[in-house]
């Protein structure tokens, strides 16, 4: 299997990581109370307890992994600050996530505006494919507005003892590399805002002892660390109000366009929000042209969305793979800051809670829930299991990517391949599920070559069509 | 944005598709569409507050006509290079041709229009859907409920494909492969004295025989050679930047030595 392959390289370069935490604060032990563990693999047992005081947290950003980090860091009993910058921030966002999200998350299921349980595949010649027959009849993908699920997990997180600060942050003093003395604190110098719109907010520091950077595509928190770029795909999209017959359609299905014309890289959608529609699409390499695929999104789907009007024009960008680093010291990045959107999808708000609840309880786990200081290995550990979970989902969707997304042949062999009722069971599980499914070896089998045949077919067609230009 | 699911191969093929997606911008779309009103109400990005946004993840804000003046945020104007072509509420009326033809019925080739001495004519099935694929691509339509395209590539016969696109070339490659080897055979036997059926027992010469076939199948044009380069290069590109974090850790944690 391509996966576990590739996975067996992955750990190769984790296993020379296991044995150099030990080498990391070797000047803490005259400090470290139990001086007999001077070589012990288990770094953080030697950092110092913290007296009179629990550990402080900082997580700066209060989306889903804000959300997600802030209350998981005081429910483990860490002292924690949640700074954001715009409580209604009302997000250009897809807004779809998977049922596993609302169990994990215990979300309420009043934050879910709509149930997607059929989608629609188009391809570059119109050949439409409807996938979701094989959902059963409690699954769904939930469609959220962003404003209500990112301020129901920040309100939960107040509830259970963080500081929600309505704050913008500038930037922090990160003690200085080398010989660091392991008590020196984070200072955040951020704007605070009381309220009042349209005032400048009054400058304040915060001192930390760790920082959790959850801010977002363009986070601040990255720079400070130098975290390194990523290339990243615009996504822009239109909502648009169309008369009440023509939403009757979109009720409970989603719509996916791949062609040229509308992406060279991505993807074009109509997702149904509340009470209108988002089309949209998005693209890495030709950014300057996405207005005009955007126009060429609206062509496609002209029948369904006739008469609609636009309320409202939004563009994001999002990131195609994580930054260089996403850990210093006790600073780490989660969510879109770190870059952890999947390829092929864009799929980023389950990742985002999900690694801001990971890495609350990495931190949460290395300081004994908040009574010793954490260190750089307990926020490794906490990129080790992320990226041991979820390595396998990122790079098939990659493959995939690379793979169905190259030109329009591959993607007329893509819709004719989601017709397959194997593909659809194993694609919704899934995406479902977040699990890479073991599936059946020989449909497998059998969906390699149906693959091959579809992908040869389009090719063929596509050389004959070069032909006729010619 | 996010999404939504596409389909999982379990096994992704190699078949890497030689064709390097060549994006022709001189598409003939008309940009504004008579029958939606466009009145664009808000444009807002989501770094609108910030201020400074210095780093590399510029928002695009899309050009609008009116621009509503926000009390609390200042909407940064970062003009990527837009295609002036779109041009929210505009009235150019614009009719886009469909594609017709008439063997095209409801959505589908009418297999029974394209008989030829009583069977069907699978070349010509071919070549109609070759001709409106060709069509859509200069003059992309709108996917319709009312008349929906359910063509299946599949229905036209394995055997078809074979005889059409898969003989000739394998007649192409078949011809490299001899004349290589007849003429690699003569080499090494002018140069060893080894006969053509020693040379078959000989390990070396069964690599170079390996090499040969391998080469004749992978590099067929020229821009194969760069192309197989950049294919190796993609499949191991998206793990070196997951594996980045770790390249940073390993090498600063003998400085704390």
């Amino acid at each position: 299997m391509t996966s576990s392959v590739v996975f067996k390289s992955f750990t190769a370069l984790r296993h020379s990581s296991v044995e150099h935490p030990k080498l990391i604060h070797p000047h803490t032990t005259p400090n470290s109370p139990f001086p007999y563990r001077r070589f012990r693999i288990t770094a953080s047992k030697s950092s110092p307890k913290l007296q009179n005081r629990n550990l402080r947290v900082a997580v700066i950003g209060g989306g889903p992994a804000g959300g997600a980090a802030a209350e998981t860091l005081a429910k483990g009993g860490i002292e924690t600050y949640l700074i954001e910058r715009k409580m209604d921030n009302c997000k250009p966002c897809g807004g779809a996530i998977p049922l596993c999200m609302v169990g994990e998350f215990d979300l309420p299921l009043d934050i879910i505006d709509r149930r997607v349980t059929k989608m629609k595949m188009i391809s570059p010649s119109n050949v439409a494919v409807d996938i979701g027959k094989t959902l059963k009849p409690h699954e769904y993908i939930g469609m959220v507005r962003r404003e209500v699920l990112d301020a129901y997990l920040r309100e939960r997180a107040s509830e259970n003892g963080a500081k929600v600060i309505n704050g913008l942050f500038l930037k922090m003093d990160i003690p200085t590399r080398g010989n660091e003395n392991v008590k020196t604190p984070y200072v955040l110098h951020y704007t605070e805002y009381d309220g009042k719109k349209g005032a400048t907010g009054e400058k304040k520091t915060l001192e930390v002892d760790a920082v959790i950077g959850a801010d977002g595509a363009n986070s601040r928190v990255a720079k400070s660390i130098d975290a390194g770029d990523y290339e990243y795909a615009i996504a822009f999209q239109e909502r648009i109000k169309i008369p009440n017959d023509k939403m009757v359609y979109y009720e409970d299905l989603a719509e996916m366009y791949v062609g040229d014309d509308v992406s060279p890289d991505f993807y074009g959608w109509v997702f149904p929000k509340c009470d209108h529609v988002a089309v949209g699409t998005g693209t890495v390499t030709h950014k300057g042209d996405i207005k005009k695929f955007q126009a060429a999104t609206r062509n496609r789907a002209r029948d369904k969305i006739l008469g609609g009007k636009i309320i409202r024009v939004e563009a994001h960008p999002i990131p195609e793979h994580p930054r260089p680093r996403r850990v210093l010291g006790r600073v780490a990045l989660v969510g879109d800051a770190a870059g952890y959107v999947t390829k092929c999808s864009g799929e980023g708000i389950y990742f985002a809670a999900k690694s801001g609840r990971m890495c609350a309880e990495a931190i949460v786990e290395g300081s004994e829930n908040g009574k010793k200081m954490v260190d750089e290995s307990d926020l490794r550990k906490y990129l080790e299991k992320w990226d041991k979970t979820y390595w396998p989902t990122y790079k098939v969707l990659d493959v995939l990517q690379k793979v169905f997304y190259r030109s329009n042949p591959a993607r007329e062999a893509f819709v004719e391949m989601c017709a397959d009722e194997y593909v659809q069971k194993m694609t919704f599980d899934s995406y479902l599920y977040k699990k890479v499914a073991p599936g059946n070896p020989l449909e497998d089998l059998k969906l390699a070559v149906n693959t091959i045949g579809s992908l040869v077919r389009a090719s063929a067609l596509r050389r004959e069509m070069e032909k006729l230009s010619v | 944005m996010s999404l939504f699911p596409p389909p999982l191969t379990r096994l992704p093929p190699s078949f890497s598709s030689k064709h390097h997606f060549i994006f022709k911008p001189t598409l003939s779309i008309r940009p504004t569409n008579p029958p939606l009103l466009l009145s664009t109400f808000k444009a807002s990005t989501d770094d609108g507050g910030a201020g400074v946004s210095a780093s590399a993840a510029t928002v695009v804000e899309p050009k609008s006509e009116q621009k509503e003046p926000d009390a609390s945020e200042s909407v940064p104007v970062a003009e990527e290079n837009s295609n002036g072509a779109v041009a929210f509420g505009g009235g150019v009326k614009v009719e886009v041709s469909k594609f017709e033809d008439p063997r095209w019925i409801s959505g589908t080739w009418d297999l029974k229009q394209f008989e030829k001495d009583g069977e069907t004519d699978w070349d010509a099935v071919i070549d109609a859907e070759v001709r409106r694929r060709k069509w859509l691509e200069g003059n992309p339509e709108s996917s319709s409920n009312d008349d929906p395209v359910v063509f299946d590539t599949s229905i036209i016969p394995w055997w078809a494909w074979m005889k059409r696109f898969h003989l000739p070339e394998a007649e192409l490659l078949n011809g490299r492969a001899a004349m290589i080897g007849f003429f690699m055979a003569y080499l090494v036997d002018s140069l060893t004295g080894v006969g053509v059926v020693d040379q078959m027992g000989n390990f070396f010469c069964k690599t170079l025989l390996f090499v040969a076939v391998v080469g004749v199948l992978l590099i067929r044009k020229n821009e194969d050679l760069e192309t197989l380069k950049t294919l190796l290069e993609e499949t191991t590109f998206y793990d070196r930047q997951w594996q980045a974090t770790w390249q940073d850790e390993t090498s600063s944690s003998p400085k704390n030595e």
